[in-house]
């Protein structure tokens, strides 16, 4: 094993260890706040996963997010005690009520035209695969429709960025299913068996902190594997990989798909953290955010996209309550955004890749090595 | 030279990391003969136009009354949030202000939307939300102090006004997308078949949204003669400039609004609504020496000559003043002490005498209607005697004498569709 | 119905007035300017300030917007889309980034704020301007009942777009930017400044926000986050119609704004929306390179 792969190793390792003590010094409200992070950070794997090793830039990340976070959040607020009749069988959640015509029956089947979509979300876990299959099945309908016309590019990213404009414009709309702008809230608690995830106690944000290791730790994985190699293929020279034989669709479908699943699990996560569900996670800007984080963080790493996440969101939130420093903020952050995109085009993570190739290199100062630098920076410079 | 630059990385990132964790682990410091307070509007993002100025309002309520000793001898610190717009801003600082800094109330909120985000924290956690804003109705939370009108303080005055004294019977309801005015039009629908008029059109608009042409033609093909608005944020100041663009008058086809106020006239220019109509339990006009004077205090503290007030200013002014007044009743400064201590608190608000009503936690307030100048204020053509009783639950039968939220919560067997 | 279709147009010249730029910009380079929108914002500001400080109307504020936004375009050209040429997301991405910076720049007052001095103009706020007299109410067109300033901004944008027209067709300039369209290299191999040629297309593209936003001012809100939504608009006119083609890109505004407004006078208005969404998103699908594309690049 190269000295670079045990050094990544260890810092994943690190990762995973500082996450895990952070209930150790953090007292619960810090605690939940971190588990918002920790979420963010999982979509910044995905983003990394789609744009750094796909090439795909899905500009409305927030649709699978979104779509996540609805099917769960249907689920608990069936579960909630605001739902009338519950404890029987038959709940009916409170705006349902409120927008229902007069006259119509208070069952969940019929209270208004699309009520019934809810019948089968009465099932907790029914939302839970809801929540991974829906965002899922989009990507890979996405996928299969546009991939396999060739689209690429900007094009593809108009795309995404229209669908989740669209997505979110008919869940306001229909808001005797939606609940509309205000989104879904005054949910219950997600259950695993008799315990119930309160947002604020520490197995909670274990739960979320376990499941991002886990994220993180396949996604990482699966670039390695061969279908993860011919991906990266794919990205660096679309025409070329397709020469070679390769079923170019099928592998940004997959991956499309693998990544809209990570988001969709992403929103699950936020819906038990935060405790509702809103259209505003697919706004623009929200999904456009997303792609900040993992290009300051480092679109083509993993890690990278996952902490820069995290840390944008915990030094927002710490200036923001600076007064006086929110507005600024912004602007530090768009200046930081446009030099990494103009200097630093694979974030910190790839000045921190660097900064550990030249401390690796120096460590052997063979002549051979030299030569070996020497001639591939030759052949960069043709 | 490689051992400086990693010693100094090392050091930088320690250094850094530190003082970025620092406020994690230490909390704000409560000094004695203090309380501490949240404050929670959005100071930057589309709604900071207007909740900029509840936020001031506060603040200002706030000095007046240390100014004039505190609440029980004890200052008031106001550990000020900003929701950014945004409702999952919202739900974190709320979390921030009520399990973190622990402050026994939280005054905030506009949107509806942002109202929902904070519920959960503040119904888990036993708090207390001061929201001073107009809404839908349709709420009975323990834990939410509502100083703003309800549906039946601002349309039970409006619709039969506007079919009896204004002669309009055919009325076009128009509003944005999303549950305050849908659940406006509800109870609209409901006093218009009341009082013998009839509602011709119920249309939506998303929210934001600034290009009305078609609306306003539909209005005009319509064959309305009084348009009824619940047309939220910048899109009433397009509403309003593309209906007269289009040739329509107030005097033949009024608009009548529940939200348009102040603020929103100045933003689109006076002249554009001129002689349309307003309802609202405030307004800037009210002529009396108390509202006078409380206009120019505010025009003092936000240091403006020209600034408005409006409604959901004005409650979120008075809100304050009936919250000292339950923190100097109540036993100690816990949210449970202070809400038992808040019920049926009076005070002599700007608009008028007001109560915290000890059934719902909603406020006593004087439905008003007036009618806009060419100056940019309303000249008050209504007004009730007295403050009308709160009714949430109006659109739903809910009356004086059966009361459908009570302290013990809300009785949803009477509830029907 | 004459209304109807009327306001159809009307949503279809402002879609085109600022798409018209963009598929200046995104036509000549490729490049895909998210700081567009801000460009339209600075237009409309532009009119507020001059109304404030110069006391000019809107027929005024027209060349004055033109420069200024010409000027702010031709800096980010210069200073990071030139850095970035050939890579397509990342300018996207790049620009985006600048057009947080222009709208923090409007917010705070270009920094100002923070020493508690404030500009009349500039800010959070909503700004307002006020519109000639002569431009105010309606005309009789036979049965229809036709608002003024839509008719002027109609006319505006014609005249816009026969201009831009003039400039791609009848002049050097607009031959050299058809010739770096084609093949920018071998355009350089023939002798054209190809740098110099992007920056004056950039500032022109600007430009034309820039002239779109003092049109925009008199009908909406001019507050520093109206820039968004419009730019969004503006892609999807600019990419249905084809890259290149300033036909494609008059073609698709017109299609879109009427299937707005006829949508909208027969169901709603956020259908109409949507629906608009959906239409976009087929056309890619099916013409991936648009309506009417130039072979090409």
């Amino acid at each position: 094993m190269s000295d670079k792969r045990r050094f990544e190793i260890a810092i994943y390792l690190a990762f995973f260890a500082f996450i895990m003590c952070a209930p150790l010094v953090l007292e619960p409200f810090w605690l939940n706040r971190i588990a918002k992070y920790l979420v963010f950070g999982m979509l910044g794997i995905a983003v990394a996963l789609s744009w750094g090793y796909a090439g795909i830039l899905n500009l409305g990340q927030g649709l699978f997010f979104g779509a996540g976070a609805y099917m769960l959040a249907m689920s608990l607020k069936l579960a909630s005690p605001t739902s009338l009749q519950q404890g029987s069988d038959r709940p009916v959640p409170d705006f349902m009520l409120w927008n229902a015509e007069p006259g119509s029956p208070t069952e969940l089947c019929c209270i208004n035209k699309a009520s019934f979509l809810w019948l089968p979300f009465q099932h907790q876990w029914f939302g839970v695969f809801m929540g991974l299959v829906l965002p899922a099945g989009i990507a890979t309908i996405i996928g299969i429709i546009v991939f396999r016309k060739r689209i690429s590019g900007v094009f593809v990213s108009i795309i995404t960025l229209a669908l989740v404009l669209l997505v979110r414009l008919v869940v306001i709309d229909a808001q005797p299913v939606t609940n509309g702008f205000n989104g879904l809230t005054d949910l219950g608690w997600f259950k695993v068996g008799e315990f119930e995830f309160d947002p604020y106690i520490v197995p909670t944000y274990y739960f979320v902190a376990i499941a991002l290791c886990l994220v993180l730790a396949a996604a990482r994985l699966l670039i390695e594997t061969r279908a993860g190699l011919i991906l990266q293929a794919i990205r660096d020279d679309q025409n070329r990989a397709r020469y070679l034989g390769f079923d170019v669709p099928l592998y940004q479908t997959f991956f499309f798909a693998v990544s809209a699943g990570i988001a969709g699990l992403a929103g699950m996560f936020y819906v038990v953290v935060s405790e509702f569900a809103s259209p505003t996670f697919m706004d623009l800007t929200f999904s456009i955010t997303m792609v900040v984080w993992a290009a300051v963080g480092g679109r083509s790493s993993i890690l990278g996209a996952c902490i820069g996440a995290i840390v944008i969101n915990m030094i927002s939130a710490t200036v923001s309550e600076t007064a006086g420093f929110a507005e600024a903020w912004k602007v530090i952050i768009g200046l930081i955004f446009v030099l990494v995109v103009l200097y630093l085009p694979r974030g910190f993570a790839g000045l921190a890749h660097d900064l550990l190739d030249r401390f690796l290199a120096r460590g052997k100062a063979a002549p051979s090595q030299h030569a070996i630098e020497a001639s591939d920076a030759s052949q960069l410079a043709e | 030279m490689s051992i400086d630059r990693r010693k100094f990385l090392k050091s930088s990132l320690l250094a850094t990391t530190g003082a970025l964790a620092s406020p994690y682990i230490i909390g704000p410091v409560r000094a004695a003969g203090t309380v501490n307070v949240g404050v929670l509007f959005s100071l930057t993002g589309g709604l900071s136009i207007i909740e900029k100025s509840l936020h001031d309002a506060t603040l200002m309520a706030i000095s007046e009354i240390n100014a004039a000793g505190g609440a029980k001898g004890m200052k008031i610190n106001a550990i000020v949030e900003d929701g950014a717009s945004d409702p999952k801003t919202y739900n974190e600082k709320a979390s921030k202000l009520v399990i973190q800094d622990r402050v026994p109330t939280v005054f905030g909120s506009y949107t509806s939307a942002s109202r929902k985000a904070v519920l959960p924290v503040f119904e888990k956690r036993n708090n207390l939300y001061f929201y001073p804003t107009y809404y839908e109705g349709f709420e009975c939370s323990k834990n939410v102090v509502y100083t703003g009108a309800v549906p039946n303080q601002q349309l039970s005055n409006f619709i039969p006004w506007i079919i009896k004294t204004l002669g309009k019977k055919k009325f076009f309801i128009v509003g944005s997308n999303y549950i305050y005015p849908r659940e406006m039009a509800k109870a609209s629908k409901i006093l218009i078949e009341k009082n013998g008029g009839e509602w011709i059109a119920d249309e939506y608009l998303e929210l934001g949204h600034s290009e009305w042409g078609s609306m306003v033609n539909k209005i005009k093909g319509s064959g309305c003669d009084v348009v009824l608005s619940n047309v939220v944020g910048d899109s009433v100041v397009a509403f309003y400039r593309e209906y007269k663009n289009q040739g329509l008058t107030h005097d033949k086809l009024p608009i009548c609004a529940t939200v348009t106020s102040e603020i929103e006239i100045a933003a689109m220019g006076p002249e554009y609504a001129v002689g349309s109509y307003t309802s609202f339990p405030y307004f800037q006009a009210i002529d009396t020496d108390r509202n006078k004077a409380f206009v120019e205090r505010y025009r003092a503290f936000v240091k403006d000559p020209k600034a408005v007030t409006h409604h959901a200013l004005e409650s979120s002014y008075f809100q304050v003043f009936l919250w000292k007044q339950a923190v100097e009743k109540a036993a100690e400064i816990t949210p449970t002490a202070i809400r038992e201590a808040v019920k049926g608190q009076e005070f002599d608000a700007p608009n008028g005498h007001v109560k915290i009503d000890p059934d719902n936690l909603h406020t006593y307030l004087t439905p008003r209607i007036a009618q806009w100048l060419p100056d940019g204020q309303g000249k008050i053509i209504d007004a009730y005697k007295e403050p009308t009783i709160p009714l949430p639950y109006v659109a739903y039968g809910e009356t004086e004498s059966n009361l459908f939220c009570t302290a013990k919560g809300l009785d949803t067997s009477k509830l029907k569709i | 119905m004459l209304e109807v279709l009327f306001i159809g147009l009307s949503v279809g010249s402002i879609l085109l007035l600022v798409a018209l730029g963009l598929a200046v910009t995104y036509g000549a380079m490729g490049v895909i300017n998210m700081a567009h929108g801000e460009m339209v914002m600075i237009g409309a500001y532009v009119t507020v300030l001059s109304g404030i400080w110069l006391g000019v109307n809107i027929f005024v504020a027209i060349p004055i917007a033109f420069v200024v936004t010409a000027l702010i375009g031709l800096a980010i050209e210069r200073v990071i889309v030139r850095r970035l040429y050939g890579r397509l997301l990342d300018t996207l991405l790049a620009t985006w980034g600048i057009a947080i910076l222009i709208q923090q720049a409007v917010r705070l007052e270009l920094g100002l704020s923070f020493f508690g001095i404030h500009i009349a103009g500039l800010g959070p706020g909503l700004q307002n301007v006020s519109v000639p007299a002569a431009l105010q109410g309606t005309f009789m067109l036979g049965s229809a009942e036709i608002n003024r300033y839509r008719a002027f901004i109609i006319v505006v944008t014609a005249v816009l777009t026969a201009v831009s027209w003039l400039i791609m067709y009848r002049t050097p300039f607009g031959t050299q930017v058809r010739a770096i369209i084609r093949n920018p290299k071998i355009a350089a191999a023939c002798g054209i400044d190809v740098a110099r040629i992007n920056a004056l297309t950039f500032a022109l593209g600007s430009g034309l926000a820039g002239v779109a936003g003092v049109m925009m001012s008199g009908f909406k809100t001019v507050f520093p986050d109206m820039g968004t939504p419009m730019v969004v608009d503006g892609f999807m006119v600019v990419v249905m119609g084809g890259v290149g083609s300033l036909l494609g890109s008059v073609f698709s505004a017109g299609i879109l704004g009427e299937i707005n407004g006829l949508v909208a006078a027969g169901t709603n208005d956020i259908l109409a929306r949507a629906v608009v969404f959906g239409v976009v998103i087929m056309i890619i699908i099916l013409k991936p390179k648009g309506l009417f594309s130039l072979k090409g690049r």
